[in-house]
């Protein structure tokens, strides 16, 4: 190769060479070497059988930053090297997988430039990783260098990629980073007139992208950090509010998102069932109420009168014309219990399970009276390490208990007799 | 950002296909990634998809994206909860002010009703072996005798495996599976005595 053969200085097939001249570069930038040297073992392990190839990229790199001479062969490798000025290094493994892939589509399409220079992709790789480390030196001596050439923001689109390198680039840019782009306020001029490879249209393509891509960036620069600060705020305010909407909810599962969502939906709906319960009771209530006290006025007057004391008034009932069912439902559950209430019309059906330790029978059947339940049937019994029945009750005339108190109290009751109970596992009755 | 990391994941995808050397490593990662790609798109479906339908319940709308979504869910939340605690509070006071006592006339029907179809009140007390008794009783049905039952049974010690009551014209009729500590074929009799004994009592008081 022609840069190879200037380069006599060295042997291109021992590693501590490229070391060396790792090593060189890094005494003018103030570089930890080390870190190169870590970096290009990792490589030598993935990429052995480019090495003496390695070396020669090394080379390059060697030549572009003393700034000494520049090649169209090299013209390739700057848009490279400034790309790594400006990627932060824990994106490399992405940045290999795109530029192996445009390597390989450049070793196929350039001639042109070539002089007979092609890297593999493997190589591009090695080329990148070496040079992170040297990001903010590099760039201030890229600058200042005479007759360097102005840097290009994204090297893929000389290659005249499609949208892959355009949706890349965005991906690029929004990621976090603080370093900028060395040559920010280079004229796109000058970024055409260095490819001379006779392809107007690719020059055309590099220039305009280009010159969107450092606006863009230029605009994103200073705002990148902003922009992760206030994301992060966002998430931690979304988290904030899922855990809230969770501790509004009586039993919750997972803590997860979708079962958070899950849970608050089940509840909502069990909400509104409840005040649809307790507005159909109210009226119900508030109609019995006007009933009576109508008829209590209708007895005082008709005291005098005989005999219209059966009779009410037939304009009463349109306030309390209520042909919706009362229907409600729902379960609590608790650490050692479940309790499922359904309520249609006058009749409530329990279900209850609990770990058995307790006679809860007992308990659950004085609850019962309290609330003037009357039972009508139970079925249930031992099963395994819990109890489970079924309860069919009716309410008693003139009670307006609802599905919430019954299940509230009930959880209630069941959980503070297992908690007062002695902590046996036989019944030793 | 899961924007992000499913664009990058493709991006990952693609240039694997392109590197020779690497294919049949590069076919198994496909594989994996795609199950991964469509494991993360399911969730996040579901996600969608129960945000939805929570959106759809809640009335009150004010914007449309995912954190206020979540902020007027909790409002309604809220709103709903004190409606209920509102009514509930209500009915109580509603209750409080109210006359009740139509249960009498209800009990003494009971009685009468049982006449009519012949049902007689019984007690009956079988030994199984082991420690466990099947007791059957047939009573009158009257407010708070399941509880006077199970108070008996508890304090004769016994414990319920099976249980089944079923109620019919006035009747009860109490079915049970129970254990006991000390329970031997003697015991038959001391319980059916101690048990009639009971009900009798409780027919007696009738309240």
């Amino acid at each position: 190769m022609k840069v190879y053969e200037e380069s006599g200085c060295f042997d291109p097939h021992s590693i501590t060479d490229c070391q060396d001249l790792m090593g060189l570069p890094a005494a003018t930038n103030c570089h930890n070497s080390s870190e190169d040297n870590l970096n290009l073992s990792s490589y030598n392990h993935h990429h052995h059988e480019d090495v003496s190839a390695t070396m020669d990229m090394e080379t390059h790199q060697h030549y572009l930053l003393d700034n000494t001479t520049t090649y169209n062969t090299n013209a390739h490798l700057i848009p490279y090297l400034t790309q790594e000025l400006s990627y932060d290094q824990s994106n490399w493994e992405t940045f290999n997988m795109v530029h192996s892939s445009s390597a390989a589509a450049e070793s196929a399409a350039a001639a042109s430039g070539g002089g007979g220079y092609t890297p593999t992709p493997d190589l591009l790789s090695l080329f990148h990783l070496p040079r992170c480390s040297f990001l903010p030196n590099s760039s201030i001596s890229f600058e200042t260098a005479p007759g360097s050439p102005p840097v290009v923001y994204d090297p893929l689109f000389h290659l005249n990629l499609p949208p892959q390198p355009a949706v890349f680039r965005e991906l690029l840019q929004s990621l976090p980073h603080d370093y900028t782009v060395p040559a920010d306020d280079k004229d796109a001029a000058g970024v055409g007139g260095l490819y001379h490879d006779g392809d107007n249209g690719i020059i055309e393509f590099t220039r305009d992208i280009s010159r969107a891509g450092r606006t863009k960036n230029r605009d994103k620069a200073g705002k990148t950090t902003k922009h992760f600060a206030t994301e992060r705020e966002r998430r931690v305010h979304l988290n904030d509010k899922y855990q809230a909407l969770r501790t509004m909810v009586p039993s919750p599962t997972k803590n997860d998102r979708a079962s958070i969502v899950g849970d608050a939906i089940d509840y909502i709906k069990e909400l509104i069932r409840t005040v649809h319960e307790l507005k159909i009771l109210v009226d119900k209530k508030r109609c019995g109420q006007d009933r009576s006290k109508r008829l209590k006025v209708e007895d005082a007057a008709s005291a005098a009168d005989a005999g219209d004391v059966d009779c009410k008034p037939l304009g009463d009932p349109d306030r309390c014309y209520n042909t919706s069912l009362r229907s409600s439902w729902l379960q609590r559950k608790s650490k050692d219990s479940e309790v499922d209430v359904r309520i249609i019309d006058d009749e409530v059906t329990i279900k209850l399970v609990q770990r058995k330790k307790i006679n809860c029978l007992l308990f659950v059947s004085r609850l019962l009276d309290e609330l003037q339940l009357d039972l009508h049937h139970v079925a249930g019994g031992n099963i395994g390490d819990y109890y489970s029945f079924l309860f069919n009750t009716k309410i008693y005339e003139g009670s307006s208990v609802y599905a919430s108190a019954i299940a509230n109290k009930l959880i209630d009751v069941v959980d503070r007799q297992y908690a007062a109970a002695p902590p046996t596992s036989n019944n030793s009755l | 950002m899961e924007f992000l990391g499913s664009e990058l994941n493709e991006l990952c995808m693609r240039p694997s296909r392109g590197r020779p050397g690497r294919r049949r490593h590069g076919n198994n990662d496909d594989n994996f990634v795609s199950k991964n790609l469509h494991a993360e798109r399911k969730r996040r479906k579901k996600l969608s998809d129960r945000l939805l339908a929570l959106r759809s319940l809640v009335p009150i709308i004010t914007n449309m994206n995912k954190a206020t979504i979540i902020e007027d869910a909790i409002t309604y939340i809220q709103e709903l909860k004190k409606t209920s605690d509102d009514l509930s509070e209500e009915l109580l006071e509603m209750e409080a002010s109210s006359e009740g006592g139509k249960q009498m006339e209800m009990e003494a029907d009971a009685a009468a009703e049982m006449e009519k179809c012949g049902i007689k009140e019984e007690v009956k007390v079988t030994y199984i072996d082991g420690n466990t008794l099947l007791i059957k009783i047939i009573l009158q049905k009257k407010r708070g005798c399941f509880t006077r039952l199970i108070e008996t049974m508890d304090y004769l010690g016994f414990e319920h495996s099976e249980t089944s009551v079923t109620t019919f014209k006035g009747a009860m009729l109490f079915s049970s599976c129970v254990h006991g500590k000390f329970v031997d074929a003697l015991m038959v009799e001391q319980t059916e005595l101690l048990l009639l004994e009971m009900i009798r009592t409780m027919n007696g008081n009738t309240c």
